[in-house]
C-alpha cells in the first residue's frame, strides 16, 4: 500500500517535473524502472562562486516517502561546508522529523510530508548560494570558508570546471 | 541551649541536616533516651543472649515502624487509571472532549491545576498555544471554515491527488482546514508514533499550521501495535512529569512508585520487584544519609581512582580545612572557598597576612616536609572510609547470596538434620536480612563519617561510638551466622546445641537491629543528642558518654593503642590505660 503510494506519488512528481521545470535544476531517473532514483543535475547559482557548474546528484527515495526524507548524494566533487566528503548533503529539511539529536534543529526546518521534489531541489540551490557554517558536515571547508575565503575559492572554482568537463 | 542556632551552625554547607527542625527537639530527647537505654544494654550484653523468644516480635516491630509505608506501587494498569481519572476531570470542568483535555494536560505536564488556571486565565491564548480549535470556529461546519472550493472534490496537500470531500480528514480537536487525504494521515501518523515520544506533541503536517492532532485521530488511523505504543509514550510522559511518581529504576521492572511526601525525610522505597532505592536521588537505598552526601560520595568514588594521580601533583590542601586546591591565577595569595575563607601562601602554606617566605630556612623546609605528609594524610583518609564502604557493599552482596542459598538449600537440610520444621528456623533468614540491611547501613555511614566536619568534635566521638557499637554488634551477628550456622548444617544428627544456637542468633539479630536503629536516628537528627546531652542535667554522662566512645572507637582501626594512649578491651570493650595489662573493668587479660 504505502509502496505503491509512494511510486504514484513520485511519478506524477516526476511528471509534474518534466512539464514545469524549475530554473537550475533538471531531473532524470536512473532507471526507467525504478521511480525510486532519480538523477539531478543542479546548476550553481548565479554570482555565487559555484556559478556555471553542472552538478550531478543522485535523489534516492525511501518506500515510506513522502513520511520519510530521500537522501540527496552529489556525484560530482564538491567543496562546500554542507556537503560531506563523500557528496551527501546535510540540510535540515533533509532529516527525519522528530528528535533532533544534536539539538541544532527545530522540528519545523525538518523534513515534513509536504515537502516535494521541487522544494528540495530548491533547497539545495540555495544551500550553495549561503553555505551554513553553524553546523556543518564538511569541517575544513566550513573553516577554509570562514577564515580563509580565497583557498575555498580554488577549490571550487577547480570543481566548477571539473563539473564543465565532464558534461 | 537547644536552640535552631545550635544546629544552624554546625553545618555551614551542608543544608540537609535541618530538614527535620521542627521535630529535632522532640527526636533529640527520643534520641537522648535511646542513647541511655543503650548503656544499659551495653552493661549486660551477655543477658541479651537470652531473650529468644520475645526479641524477635520486638525487632519487627522497630523493621516495621522503620519501613513505614509512604509510598506505594504502581502497576502501568494503575497509573493508566490515574491517567484517566485526570483527563476525566479536565474534561468535565472545561467541557471540552478528553482528546483535547489530554492534549491541554500534556502540554501542561499533567499539572491539572495549572490546566484550569491557564485556561480560565485566557482560554483564547491556552487554545492557540495549545493548538487546539478557536472557539468561534468551534460551532461552524467543516466545509466553511475550509479555503472555498467549487469542486466537491478536494485535494490531499501531500499526495496531491483529488479526493471527494468523505476521504479527507482534517485535524480533528483544531479542525485547521489543511486538507489530507486519510491514507497520508494514516503515513504521517505512523511514521511518528514509529518515531518515538515526539509523537506526543504530533501536529498539522502543515508546516506553518499549529493544529495539535488528538487522541481520537490516532485512535482511529493508527494499526493496533502503534495505538499502544502512543499510550504508553502516554502513560512515560504522565509519570516522568509528576513531582509524586518515578520509575522504579531497576532493571527490566515495570512498576512506578508513588511517593507520599511526609515529615521523616525518609526516602527509602523497596519496589514490589524487590529493589530497594532512594526515590529521591534514584540512587540504591543509602537512609540514614542524606542524597547530598551520596552524591559526593558517589562521584568522588569514580572520580578519584584516576583524580588521586592528579591531585597530589598539582593540589595543595588548605592548611586550614584540608580541601585540595589547585592554583589557577598568577599570585601566591590563596584564599580559600566559603566557609572556609583562610587566606594563606601557595608556596609555604603559612598565612597570609604579614608573612614572607623568600629566605630559605631550615623550619620551613621541614614546613615542605609537613605538605607533603598533609596531602598524603588526607588520601589515607578518604581510603580509610572508601575501603570500608566498598567491602561493607561487597559483604552484604555476599550476604544476599548467602540468603539465597540459605533459602533454596540450607533450610530444608539443616530442617532435616535437626529434626525441626522449616517454619521454626524463620529467624535464619530474619537474622541474615538483618545482616543486609545492616550492611547497607554501615556502607552508608562511612561516606558520612567521610564528610563528618574534623572540627565537631562531640559529633565525630558520638558517631564513631555509634558506629563502632553497630558495627561490631554486626560482626558478631554475621560470624554466628555465616561460621557458627555451619556445623549445624553439616552435622550427622541433630545437635544439642541447636536451641542455645537459635536463641543466640535471635537475640543477636535484635541486639543489632537494636544498635543500628540507635545510629540511624542519630544520624538522622544530625547527631544533636550531643547538645541535648550538654543541655540536661545528664551533661556529666554524657561527657562520660564521650569520653568513653572515643576511646573505644580509637581503637577500633588498629584495635590496640588509639592516639590518647587507651587501649581497648576486646571482651568488654572498655577503655584502658596503657600501663594495664589486665583490664580494670572485667579483669580479662590483654
Amino acid at each position: 500500500m504505502a509502496v505503491s503510494q509512494a511510486s504514484l506519488l513520485l511519478q506524477k512528481q516526476f511528471r509534474e517535473l518534466c512539464k514545469n521545470p524549475v530554473d537550475g535544476f533538471s531531473a532524470g531517473l536512473v532507471d526507467e524502472t525504478n521511480v525510486f532514483e532519480w538523477e539531478v543535475t543542479i546548476m550553481g547559482p548565479p554570482d555565487t562562486l559555484y556559478e556555471y557548474g553542472f552538478f550531478n546528484a543522485i535523489m534516492s527515495f525511501p518506500s515510506d516517502y513522502p513520511n520519510s526524507p530521500p537522501t540527496v548524494k552529489f556525484t560530482s566533487e564538491i567543496w562546500h561546508p554542507n556537503v560531506y566528503r563523500d557528496g551527501t548533503v546535510c540540510i535540515s529539511i533533509l532529516h527525519p522529523p522528530g528528535d533532533d539529536p544534536n539539538g541544532y534543529e527545530l522540528a519545523s526546518e525538518r523534513w515534513n510530508p509536504l515537502h516535494t521534489v521541487e522544494s528540495i531541489a530548491l533547497s539545495i540551490i540555495s544551500m550553495l548560494a549561503s553555505p551554513n557554517d553553524e553546523s556543518p558536515a564538511n569541517v575544513e571547508a566550513a573553516k577554509e570558508w570562514r577564515e580563509r575565503r580565497a583557498d575555498f575559492q580554488k577549490k571550487v572554482s577547480r570543481c566548477v570546471r571539473k563539473s564543465q568537463e565532464t558534461m | 541551649m537547644d536552640s535552631e542556632d545550635d544546629f544552624g551552625c554546625d553545618y555551614d554547607d551542608d543544608d540537609f541536616y535541618f530538614a527535620g527542625d521542627d521535630d529535632n527537639n522532640d527526636s533529640a530527647t527520643a534520641a537522648a533516651a535511646a542513647v541511655d537505654s543503650d548503656d544499659e544494654e551495653e552493661a549486660d550484653v551477655a543477658a541479651d543472649y537470652e531473650f529468644s523468644d520475645n526479641y524477635p516480635d520486638d525487632s519487627n516491630e522497630i523493621a516495621s515502624n522503620r519501613h513505614q509505608q509512604n509510598f506505594s506501587i504502581l502497576t502501568e494498569a494503575d497509573i493508566y487509571q490515574r491517567q484517566e481519572d485526570d483527563i476525566n476531570r479536565v474534561s468535565t470542568v472545561l467541557s471540552i472532549s478528553k482528546a483535547a483535555a489530554t492534549i491541554l494536560l500534556r502540554h501542561y505536564n499533567w499539572n491539572v491545576s495549572k490546566v484550569h488556571d491557564e485556561w480560565f486565565a485566557d482560554e483564547e491564548r491556552v487554545r492557540r498555544v495549545v493548538g487546539l480549535r478557536e472557539k468561534e470556529k468551534e460551532e461552524q461546519p467543516i466545509a466553511v471554515v475550509d479555503r472555498p472550493n467549487k469542486l466537491s472534490k478536494l485535494t490531499c496537500g501531500i499526495c496531491l491527488e483529488a479526493y471527494p470531500s468523505d476521504r479527507i480528514l482534517y485535524t480533528s480537536e483544531a479542525n485547521c482546514g489543511h486538507p489530507f487525504c486519510s491514507e497520508c494521515w494514516t503515513g504521517y501518523i505512523s511514521t511518528a508514533i514509529n518515531d518515538g515520544p515526539g509523537c506526543l506533541v504530533l501536529r498539522c503536517p502543515e508546516p506553518s499550521c499549529a493544529a495539535a492532532v488528538g487522541l481520537d485521530m490516532i485512535g482511529s488511523l493508527a494499526s493496533n501495535g502503534e495505538i499502544g505504543k502512543y499510550s504508553r509514550y502516554l502513560i512515560r510522559s504522565y509519570v516522568e512529569h509528576s513531582r509524586k511518581i518515578k520509575w522504579c529504576p531497576a532493571p527490566g521492572c515495570e512498576y512506578a512508585v508513588d511517593f507520599v511526601f511526609g515529615s521523616s525525610g525518609n526516602y527509602d522505597v523497596t519496589c514490589r520487584c524487590s529493589f530497594s532505592f532512594c526515590w529521591n536521588c534514584s540512587e540504591d537505598a543509602h537512609r540514614p544519609v542524606d542524597c547530598e552526601t551520596v552524591a559526593k560520595w558517589t562521584a568522588k568514588n569514580s572520580s578519584e581512582s584516576e583524580n588521586t594521580t592528579w591531585i597530589l601533583a598539582k593540589t595543595k590542601p588548605c592548611p586550614k580545612c584540608k580541601r585540595p586546591i589547585e592554583k589557577n591565577h598568577g599570585c601566591m595569595h590563596m584564599t580559600c572557598r566559603e566557609p572556609c575563607k583562610f587566606q594563606f601562601c601557595w608556596l609555604c602554606l603559612s598565612a597570609w597576612s604579614g608573612h614572607s617566605c623568600n629566605r630559605y630556612e631550615r623550619a620551613k623546609h621541614d614546613e615542605d616536609e609537613k605538605k607533603r605528609e598533609m596531602a598524603k594524610k588526607y588520601i589515607e583518609r578518604y581510603t580509610h572510609y572508601y575501603e570500608r564502604w566498598a567491602t561493607n557493599e561487597s559483604s552484604r552482596q555476599k550476604a544476599i547470596a548467602d540468603l539465597q542459598q540459605m533459602q533454596t538449600v540450607n533450610l530444608e537440610k539443616l530442617s532435616g538434620i535437626q529434626c525441626q520444621p522449616v517454619t521454626q528456623l524463620k529467624f535464619i533468614t530474619e537474622a541474615w536480612l538483618q545482616i543486609i540491611e545492616c550492611r547497607r547501613v554501615l556502607k552508608w555511614t562511612y561516606a558520612y563519617g567521610y564528610y563528618l566536619p574534623d572540627h565537631e568534635n562531640a559529633k565525630r566521638q558520638l558517631f564513631e561510638y555509634l558506629q563502632g557499637q553497630a558495627e561490631s554488634g554486626l560482626e558478631r551477628l554475621h560470624h554466628c551466622a555465616e561460621k557458627e550456622l555451619q556445623q549445624y548444617v553439616n552435622a550427622e544428627e541433630p545437635s544439642e546445641g541447636f536451641i542455645g544456637f537459635r536463641s543466640k542468633l535471635a537475640g543477636l539479630t535484635s541486639v543489632t537491629g537494636n544498635y543500628f536503629e540507635n545510629l540511624v536516628q542519630a544520624l538522622e537528627n544530625g547527631l544533636s543528642d550531643v547538645k541535648a546531652h550538654g543541655s540536661c542535667s545528664r551533661a556529666a554522662s554524657s561527657k562520660n558518654l564521650g569520653e568513653t566512645s572515643s576511646k573505644v572507637r580509637g581503637s577500633r582501626g588498629s584495635r590496640n593503642i588509639d592516639e590518647w594512649g587507651y587501649w581497648s578491651c576486646e571482651h568488654c570493650t572498655f577503655a584502658n590505660v596503657k600501663t594495664a595489662t589486665i583490664c580494670h573493668m572485667c579483669y580479662q587479660r590483654r
